[in-house]
């Protein structure tokens, strides 16, 4: 029977050419599985200089964030305004609780009365001293009166003018005390140092405000213009020189650039805060912070405090 | 004449199939093993095929990507600053630790990709929406993951399951089709500032910096100048290669150089084709032997000694393209339940089945050439003596 072998003999032909088949068809799901890289799902913002600096900033309100602190540590008895509102100069912001100083100037105001009635007391006394003396005086022979005796009523007019000026000295000072103690319930009174838009209360009526208080009781910034605080890695610090051209992207929006308008340059480098998204400092490189102005734009909303990723316009090409 | 010496090789099916056995067991040793060794090297580069960016840039003395010293945060900025560059953006990669539902912990790759950008993000997604990964305690798992981070055997993780990562909750937004870890976790990716709250503080976490040249400027270039710029380590992310630039490439030979696994490997290939040679050789010898007799019939009858000489390498060559193909098959098969399952790993080059051709062409040539040097010796009058 020779129908065996053929099959065999035939059989491993075609084994052989499948497998042939079989490799060609792995070799293919193999090179399927190479894919190319694509560009980023999010499209990055591309270059916007020939030769730039990148660099992380944060929005600021211009010309530095106030943060309003108290004279004196005290209640507060009233806020005046609320986040978001636009103040003028001098508007008042918080009043503390005065109870205590309008307590003295009660008494301060009493005070004047009783100098006042003692100011008449001391004028009605001069008044009968110089009588007396004007009485003396009018003698006309004045072998008649004692020589003694007229001294003494002169002395006694001397006494009471000075009586009646230390009686009005000291209405003044009652005066003055009253002033004083009006002038320290209108200092707890905080009032705006400049114009500006209320950016964070951080304290209520009721509360009690403290010199030591980690935050700030409002904070006031400018909100029409923003400044840029842009952290330049000390590393690349040599390369930020003149006043450099810069742009600006909202960390969340890499499609719409913002122009900057270059500030200042802070002179002293600081260690890095981290604004990338960690809670602490831990960074051990030090960042050169140059401020660059931003004009608010009409549509799109920006809010002080968010991140933008900074390019700035870089002359020359590092060469080492 | 030549179809003389194939009858003579299917005489006898039993010497054939033998004769074949041996070349179909040395094809299939040599590339079933040099598949699987270079789809273990592969493995080792599974993090730059599954965060797709043409350039990588690591801290000065980073040799390979699953050993990365970290950088600092405003190193992606120094990059950024490189005039060839397009777009940098940060990455966080490390092995983490997944606490399951059940209380079971799993080891994973959690990979944090930089928000806006969703640079490094994975290329397949097989469920979910990308975007999602801006949602809070948002990761997209890989398909590795939806098994091992399952807290029930055969519940599959689903989009919206949750887990905890480091005592945090991660909730899965995306399902990604990527290609496994050498060190078998499966990758997590998040928001690189998500990826910050998971991970144990430490002074630097950046672990590098993903960029792309731009357009106009080639890889290397980009490459170059980095390097020149900022003192970093730039790679490439091409593939493994023979460029000392390419991150898959030195991170193969990373482990090549420091880890047993060539070395295992390539005494496998060796025995394959040591044993196959072996078995090859002496079957063909006998064979030979066996035939002795018409050889020298042949040899008698006028043939001269080139003919028999074709003979016998047309049988041998014969029996090696049959096993050879064979042997192929078998690795197909071997091949395409791999490649099913992704397990064990398996990765075939180009060059590795036509090198198996070239050893096994070697070895039917080498049992030729003992058959030749009997047969050349052959005296036909023996044929008469016997």
């Amino acid at each position: 029977m020779k129908f065996v072998p053929v099959i065999i003999r035939y059989g491993t032909f075609a084994l052989a050419i499948a497998g042939v088949f079989s490799m060609t068809s792995v070799m293919q799901i193999i090179h399927g599985q190479e894919t190319k890289i694509p560009p980023p799902p999010g499209k990055p913002h591309g270059r916007v200089y020939e030769s730039e600096v990148g660099a992380t900033g944060i929005l600021e309100a211009l010309g530095d964030n106030v943060a309003i602190g108290v004279p004196v540590p005290g209640l507060v008895s009233e806020v005046k305004v609320k986040v978001s509102q636009k103040v003028k100069k001098d508007a008042p912001l918080l009043i503390l609780d005065d109870r205590e100083l309008r307590a003295t100037l009660l008494r301060q105001k009493a005070a004047i009365l009783v100098s006042e009635a003692k100011l008449e007391v001391s004028r009605a006394q001069l008044g009968k001293a110089q009588d007396m003396l004007d009485r003396l005086k009018a003698v006309t022979d004045q072998r008649a009166i004692s020589q003694d005796d007229l001294k003494n009523r002169a002395s006694d007019v001397a006494v009471a003018k000075a009586e009646l000026s230390a009686a009005d000295a000291q209405l003044q000072s009652a005066k003055a005390d009253v002033q004083q103690t009006e002038l320290l319930i209108e200092r707890l009174t905080v009032r705006a140092p400049r114009d500006g838009t209320i950016l964070q209360v951080n304290i209520r009526a009721g509360e009690y405000a403290s010199i030591q208080n980690k935050q700030a009781a409002l904070i006031l910034g400018d909100l029409d213009s923003f400044q840029v605080r842009v952290d330049v890695d000390e590393q690349n610090a040599k390369r930020i020189q003149g006043k450099p051209a810069a742009t600006a992207f909202l960390k969340s929006d890499p499609q719409t650039p913002y122009e900057l308008e270059f500030d200042r340059i802070e002179p002293f480098v600081i260690p890095k805060v981290s604004l990338t998204g960690a809670s602490t400092e831990r960074v051990d490189t030090r960042v050169l912070q140059v401020i660059y102005r931003l004009k608010r734009p009409d549509q799109t909303p920006l809010y002080v405090g968010q991140q933008v990723d900074v390019l700035i316009q870089d002359e020359k090409d590092l060469s080492p | 004449m030549l179809r003389l010496a194939l009858k003579m090789l299917f005489g006898d099916t039993g010497k054939y199939l033998m004769l074949v056995a041996g070349l179909v067991f040395a094809t299939f040793l040599m590339a079933q093993q040099a598949a699987v060794f270079c789809g273990l090297m592969s493995w080792t580069t599974a993090t730059l095929k599954n965060v797709p960016a043409p350039i990588w840039v690591v801290e000065e003395k980073v040799e390979q990507v699953n050993e990365t010293n970290p950088l600092l945060d405003t190193d992606v900025a120094r990059v950024r600053s490189v005039d060839s560059v397009a777009w940098a953006a940060p990455l966080y990669s490390g092995i983490q630790r997944v606490k399951l539902a059940n209380g079971n912990f799993k080891m994973i790759q959690l990979i944090g990709i930089d928000a806006t950008t969703l640079a490094g993000a994975p290329v397949n997604l097989k469920e979910g929406r990308l975007e999602d990964l801006r949602l809070p305690h948002a990761v997209i798992i890989d398909d590795l993951g939806v098994k091992r981070l399952a807290s029930e055997k055969g519940k599959p993780v689903k989009v919206g399951d949750f887990f905890e990562l480091n005592d945090q909750e991660a909730r899965v937004v995306g399902i990604a089709d990527a290609m496994q870890s050498f060190t078998g976790g499966p990758y997590v990716w998040t928001t690189y500032e998500r990826a910050m709250q998971y991970t144990p503080a430490q002074r630097k976490m950046l672990s590098a910096v993903i960029a792309a040249p731009k357009p106009g400027v080639s890889d290397e270039q980009a490459v170059a100048d980095i390097e020149r710029q900022t003192g970093l380590r730039a790679y490439l992310n091409r593939g493994f290669g023979d460029s000392e630039k390419d991150f898959n490439t030195t991170t193969v030979w990373w482990y090549v150089k420091n880890t047993g696994i060539p070395i295992s490997f390539g005494i496998t290939v060796v025995v394959g084709f040591v044993v196959g040679m072996a078995i090859s050789c002496q079957t063909f010898y006998t064979f030979v032997m066996e035939h002795m007799k018409h050889l020298g019939a042949l040899k008698a009858m006028g043939a001269s000694n080139g003919t028999l000489c074709m003979m016998l390498i047309t049988q041998a060559f014969t029996v090696g393209l049959v096993g050879y193909g064979i042997g192929l098959f078998l690795t197909g098969g071997f091949a395409h339940a791999a490649l099913q399952n992704k397990q064990p790993p398996f990765y075939m080059p180009m060059v590795v089945p036509f090198a198996v051709l070239g050893v096994i062409l070697f070895i039917c040539a080498v049992s030729a050439l003992i058959g030749i040097w009997r047969v050349s010796r052959l005296e036909p009058a023996m044929v008469f003596r016997g």
